[in-house]
């Protein structure tokens, strides 16, 4: 094994964990927008509390994908950025967007709700704008439809490589991803705080983008063959038992929805986003771009390689517990001094 | 426009409106921690007030500061693919690790700005340390980065391909210590009078209490202190420029011809077209000779000793030379105001003076420190040109051809614009809200991270 190979590992790795805490930020994002009905203002409070003191930590986790992946790929990361340069810019808008619009919503004295609800929509289509993106640059790139041959002749493309079938699907499959895995965590978050009947709308939406992502991925999968042919090929010779387990594991969190096991179910979604995510890239191996650009041939030299793989070992020494941390202080630690939930959401009517 | 023009203008309005908030970032977390600790070692409400209502403000500043800053990250391969390509190889592993105190700084401010009653109040105090620790190291990283394009070293280029590559040696390049040095102390500046600032007006327009002195002799200290060692950092990164980045100090300064006895023209605007000057402003004999090497018949290197398209074109040195005094200028007043308030602080035996006329002297300071760091950083830049990475990447080469530039250009400007906007209201209505009685249980009631909400939903 290369020191390449270990670094896309660690990508993989990167990409999967931005996936189950980044992607669940930007589903709740997508399920503030369905928060309706009578419990509407409820669950908006139980999102926001909820995602408010991780989700920028947990966005750092795509600052490290970018910059690892620049540093140890350098041609392929300039060759994406600029054939890819629409999509990626896209990404990039609602990332600003998505970032400021919650923060001014929730430390911000908003005092129309007008104002509420309009930072609120943005907060929500942006966070939709960033995982589609992102995932229809990926799904561009994977479906090996670009091609470089020569760095000096790479151009912009307007749209005939990204704006694919295949493209556009996988990148509606992350939207009902990021919106399953999130509506899962909540189910979980209300059922902690005693909210059973918040507890089942998640539910409900879990249900129905779990369906949608699984119709999804098969009409990605049935796309493939004619749409994404390098990435077909290569599953075919080394990922089918790992679609195969990806669609068990899939059936199983849907199982365990159902059934009410969130806890469970929170496990198997996070198994199923490895799963997917391992399918994709076990397929694609050893590619970064097919069908011309391979990891060895794509890698910054051996001494930076090097370098970057001990910053990083140092960078999980210091960041790893830190995290766990913040992780524990919000979702595991019980309140014990001041305030509880039952005072603050008494506060506004007492006074 | 050309792309590289409109890049070059999208580059530059987003990195001078990230600095903005990377000075806020750096500086307000540990004026946080030092009100904080004063306020829980003495159980004072007015300090602990202070550190309960700034990190309101620190949430709203910090994301958006964190916010542009991923734009940039992402413009740095959307807009400069062939200098990501080049630099990504050399110094990419110091964006890992900026990578590393981001994650610290971003896990330790959700910790504090949402942990006030999840931790006990030591413990909450603890969890601010490691965020300006970490925004300092943050700071750290990308100056270097900075400093390796002003003065590249750590590697050759043989046959087009980089070899030898030594991270050590592009890390301790020769003008990282100087431009860390700078930033870091302008980061302090910043802070310390743009906190002084915000409550000189409030002093002036007759809030006279413990609470808006306290805060504004801790901006005040913060600042005073930092502006003495800033001017003397900034000497010394003046000089270095002679013999590390000799053309940058010519544009700074106008200097057309390789001579000694080269005067300074403070506010002079040159007219380099003709290799003279407009105005010549306020001309010191001998004065660049004497700070460069403390004698008159010092040498110092003139713009054309490169051919012309080997430095900064004709217009950006008029630009480089007003950013470089201005900034020079400004720097002076603060000190001036720092020794003024320091004398009076002293003569007065410890009792703040708040004469109208000091007062007014430090709300100019406000805008003026962080003008000066913008002044800095386009001196810097510009000064480069035409290279990004010095003698070995030309900005031209590194431009992408993708299309639109000037449309993604008006887009982000309009975002900018916008954000600001939202901002600077939320602010000000965070000044306004009304302040609880000033003891300590009735401090502590007030939970930064609910009490807005509350607002939303009462009207």
């Amino acid at each position: 094994m290369t020191v390449a190979d270990v670094l896309l590992i660690i990508l993989w790795l990167a990409l999967f964990i931005y996936t189950i805490f980044g992607g669940a930020d930007f589903g709740a994002g997508m399920l503030e927008l369905f928060a309706v009905g009578e419990s509407g203002t409820r669950q908006e409070t139980l999102i926001d509390e909820s995602i408010g003191p991780v989700w920028e930590s947990n966005h750092v986790w795509l600052i490290f994908l970018l910059v690892v992946f620049f540093t140890a790929f350098p041609p392929a990361f300039a060759a994406i950025n600029v054939v890819l340069f629409i999509p990626l810019l896209l990404a990039v808008i609602g990332i600003v967007l998505r970032g400021s619009s919650f923060v001014f919503k929730t430390h911000g004295i908003i005092r129309r709700s007008r104002n509420v609800r309009i930072l609120s929509r943005t907060f929500s289509v942006a966070s939709a704008m960033t995982p589609f993106f992102l995932a229809l640059a990926a799904a561009a790139i994977a479906s090996g439809v670009i091609v470089i041959q020569n760095q000096s002749q790479v151009v912009t493309n307007t749209g005939s490589d990204w704006l694919t079938p295949f493209a556009l699907t996988i990148g509606a499959m992350a939207l009902t991803l990021c919106v399953t895995i999130s509506a899962i965590y909540m189910t979980v978050e209300a059922t902690s705080k005693g909210e059973t009947e918040l507890a089942e709308a998640f539910r409900r939406r879990g249900l129905i983008a779990g369906a949608l992502t699984a119709a999804l991925g098969l009409l990605g999968l049935i796309l493939s063959p004619s749409e994404a042919p390098a990435l077909w090929h290569g599953m075919l010779e080394k990922a089918i038992p790992l679609v195969v387990l990806t669609m068990l594991v899939g059936v199983a969190a849907a199982a365990a929805l159902w059934f009410r096991r969130y806890v469970w179910a929170r496990v198997l979604i996070v198994v199923e986003a490895a799963f997917l995510l391992l399918s994709w890239g076990v397929s694609q191996y050893p590619y970064i771009i097919p069908p011309d650009v391979t990891a060895a041939s794509a890698s910054s030299p051996l001494e930076t390689q090097q370098f970057l793989l001990v910053g990083i070992i140092i960078a999980l020494i210091i960041v790893v517990p830190s995290q766990w941390f913040l992780f524990y202080v919000f979702k595991l630690k019980k309140v014990t001094t001041g305030v509880d939930v039952a005072d603050v959401e008494q506060k506004p009517a007492a006074e | 426009m050309s792309n590289l023009i409109a890049a070059r203008i999208q580059m530059g309005n987003s990195l001078g409106f990230h600095i903005v908030f990377v000075v806020l970032a750096i500086g307000m977390p540990l004026m946080l921690c030092i009100a904080e600790g004063l306020g829980l070692w003495r159980k004072d409400p007015e300090w602990m007030l202070l550190a309960r209502r700034w990190s309101k403000v620190v949430a709203l500043i910090f994301i958006v500061g964190a916010v542009s800053g991923t734009v940039i990250s992402f413009e740095l391969g959307l807009l400069w693919p062939s200098y990501i390509n080049f630099a990504g190889s050399i110094v990419g592993p110091l964006f890992a690790i900026e990578g590393i105190f981001f994650f610290v700084e971003a896990i330790f401010l959700g910790i504090y700005l949402y942990g006030w009653d999840r931790l006990s109040p030591r413990a909450h105090w603890i969890c601010s340390f490691p965020i300006w620790i970490s925004g300092i190291f943050a700071a750290f990283i990308i100056v270097t980065v900075n400093s390796w394009m002003n003065t590249p070293a750590g590697f050759q280029v043989q046959n087009g391909k980089l070899v030898g590559i030594n991270s050590w040696q592009a890390i301790f390049n020769p003008s990282q210590p100087y431009e860390i040095m700078h930033m870091v102390l302008a980061a302090f500046v910043g802070i310390g009078f743009g906190v002084a600032m915000v409550y000189a007006i409030a002093i002036l327009r007759g809030k006279r209490d413990g609470y808006h002195r306290k805060a504004m002799l801790l901006g005040l200290t913060v600042g005073l202190v930092s502006i003495p060692l800033q001017m003397l950092a900034g000497d010394a990164i003046a000089r270095s420029l002679a013999t590390q980045q000799p053309i940058k100090l010519a544009s700074m300064e106008a200097v057309y011809n390789t001579s000694s006895h080269v005067p300074l023209h403070l506010m002079g605007i040159p007219n380099v077209p003709q290799q003279s000057w407009y105005t010549q402003g306020l001309v010191i004999p001998n004065g660049l000779s004497l700070l460069v090497g403390f004698s008159p018949d010092t040498t110092v290197v003139g713009l054309n000793s490169v051919p012309a398209n080997d430095r900064p074109s004709d217009p950006l040195i008029v630009i480089i030379h007003l950013a470089f005094d201005l900034m020079v200028l400004f720097g002076t007043f603060m000190t001036l105001v720092a020794i003024v308030f320091w004398i009076l602080f002293i003569v007065r035996k410890g009792r703040m003076p708040e004469f109208g006329w000091l007062l007014w002297g430090i709300i100019l300071c406000g805008p003026m420190a962080f003008l000066a760091v913008e002044c800095g950083w386009v001196v810097t830049e510009e000064g480069r040109q035409p290279w990004v990475i010095y003698n070995y990447l030309l900005t031209s080469d590194a431009v992408t051809v993708a299309p639109y530039l000037n449309f993604t250009f008006g887009v982000f400007t309009i975002i900018y614009i916008v954000m600001s906007i939202i901002l600077i209201v939320l602010l000000v209505r965070q000044a306004r809200t009304p302040m609880p009685k000033m003891e300590w249980a009735a401090v502590i009631a007030v939970n930064p991270a609910e009490e807005s909400t509350v607002v939303a939903q009462e009207s």
